[in-house]
């Protein structure tokens, strides 16, 4: 197979996933309005991690020993605080920003480069931030749910926020001049990141009854509650505890799904 | 003969300290439904940590074992029901008697799956840390915060929401994990179900995956 063709066979596959997934969904959900062209991706996603990605991630996790592995992880992870700094930052969260420049000072020397996490051994664990999150502080509406080709899960407002990511994270990048070094740590970044996913990926696997809307919900949920950690209680900067309960009053009619219970359980199994 | 009537005094006295040593150990990690519930939750957890800490057979990954060691030191401080009723919504007015039962025992097979792979990785660094109770402790429906943490690992964050019964005391009937409420994570896929394949639709699939 010559180089060209294998962009161009990913195109028609992905073409071919989006038409299979645009049939109309049975249970539509109100933050999900493109649930068919959705499901249509994260069919394509799901066959190229299978085929490349999980393989990749979980051969690094065979022959690299585990200190190793962690090693590497806490290097990136240690790395990001900057850029989850400069989010807070924008956020006006002076106290989180100030814990993780302190965290990722603490780790870069103390932790051997950001190869130990030295300061949550200390009692400072990190503290997560991106720009989506951002721009939710900022009043922006998450929009709707939005599965992207190969970065998976996200929403209209974290897809714009995972370009600034994407920005910001060159911008440190770009210190390192060697191109040939750069790009090799920006794959060993992406085998990473999919080595420590690999437990989570196990488990939606075998416990989730449909795969694509477990991970949807896990998404929005998670996404949901870091923004509340954001814009609850500033002086308490750990976990804002306006973490709202979900209502699982019985009657939630305001979900769209409620229409059909007048014809429920008596569909019968084919 | 003396020299055995001392290893026999020897054996006798480090028996009793044993078995005082023991007594201790279950007087002071008994979880007390009816006390605090924070409290509560932290002598459950550490109870159920230090059985998988010491039992190898967990640690390898044994679900018939697991299976035991959840029945024996988690599922009496949980109000299983509850957490099927509130996945189910009001799909649960429609289940009958046994459909109830079955749906029950179904889904607490998905979740003994969904957690025995992170049982497997209990290690003697293990520990749960409490995070300050915030709220009216005078209420019937809490939220306990707390944090796991692991050697050289991030720190994960797991809360537990516990109902107040009568005559029963506290109850966990649901728990986050860095933000993902349980419950509200299978409401969307038990409804799905529901609407395509009915309530015994829905047992069926839970079955089938606990195979």
């Amino acid at each position: 197979m010559t180089k060209s063709a294998i962009p161009r066979l990913a195109v028609a596959a992905l073409a071919t996933a989006l038409l299979a997934g645009c049939a109309a969904p049975k249970n539509p959900d109100p933050r999900d309005p493109w649930e068919g062209f959705n499901r249509g991706v994260y069919q394509f996603n799901d066959t190229v991690d299978r085929a490349l990605f999980k393989p990749v991630a979980q051969a690094y996790d065979y022959v690299t020993p585990n200190p190793v592995q962690s090693c590497v992880h806490n290097m990136f992870l240690n790395l990001g605080d900057l850029w989850a700094a400069a989010n807070s930052m924008l956020q006006g969260r002076g106290h989180d920003f100030v814990n993780t420049v302190g965290r990722f000072l603490f780790n870069t020397t103390m932790g051997v480069g950001g190869c130990f996490d030295v300061a949550t051994a200390n009692g400072a664990p990190r503290i997560p931030n991106d720009f989506g999150t951002t721009l939710g502080v900022w009043g922006f509406d998450q929009g709707p749910y939005l599965v992207l080709p190969i970065l998976g899960s996200s929403t209209v407002r974290d897809g714009v926020g995972r370009a600034g990511d994407f920005a910001g994270n060159i911008a440190s990048a770009s210190q390192i001049d060697n191109v040939r070094l750069r790009n090799s740590l920006w794959g060993l970044e992406v085998v990473d990141t999919r080595a420590s996913l690999l437990d989570a990926t196990d488990t939606v696997d075998r416990v989730a009854l449909d795969p694509y809307s477990f991970v949807r919900d896990a998404y929005l949920q998670r996404r949901a509650s870091l923004l509340r950690t954001k814009i609850g209680d500033d002086t308490l900067p750990d976990y804002g505890d306006d973490a709202k309960l979900p209502d699982y009053g019985d009657d939630d009619d305001a979900k769209p799904a409620a229409p059909a219970s007048t014809a429920p359980a008596a569909a019968p199994a084919k | 003969m003396p020299f055995s009537a001392i290893s026999l005094l020897q054996r006798l006295f480090l028996a009793c300290t044993l078995a005082v040593a023991a007594t201790a150990v279950q007087a002071q990690s008994k979880p007390n439904p009816n006390g605090a519930p924070d409290q509560f939750v932290l002598a459950a957890a550490n109870e159920a940590l230090n059985v998988l800490k010491t039992d190898g057979s967990v640690k390898s990954g044994d679900l018939a074992r697991i299976n035991q060691v959840v029945d024996q030191y988690v599922l009496p401080y949980v109000d299983f029901e509850k957490t099927t009723r509130l996945a189910a919504g009001r799909y649960w007015r429609q289940a009958d008697a046994r459909q109830r039962k079955a749906l029950a025992e179904a889904f607490r097979g998905t979740l003994i799956r969904t957690y025995s792979g992170a049982l497997t990785r209990v290690d003697a660094g293990t520990a749960i840390k409490l995070l300050p109770f915030r709220g009216d402790a005078n209420a019937d429906d809490v939220v306990v915060r707390s944090t796991i943490s692991q050697p050289n690992g991030q720190p994960v964050h797991v809360d537990y929401r516990l109902g107040k019964e009568a005559g029963l005391g506290w109850r966990i009937y649901d728990l986050n994990v860095e933000g993902i409420w349980l419950i509200e994570n299978y409401r969307n896929q038990f409804a799905q179900q529901i609407n395509q394949n009915g309530i015994d639709g829905l047992i069926d699939a839970l079955n089938q995956r606990n195979k």
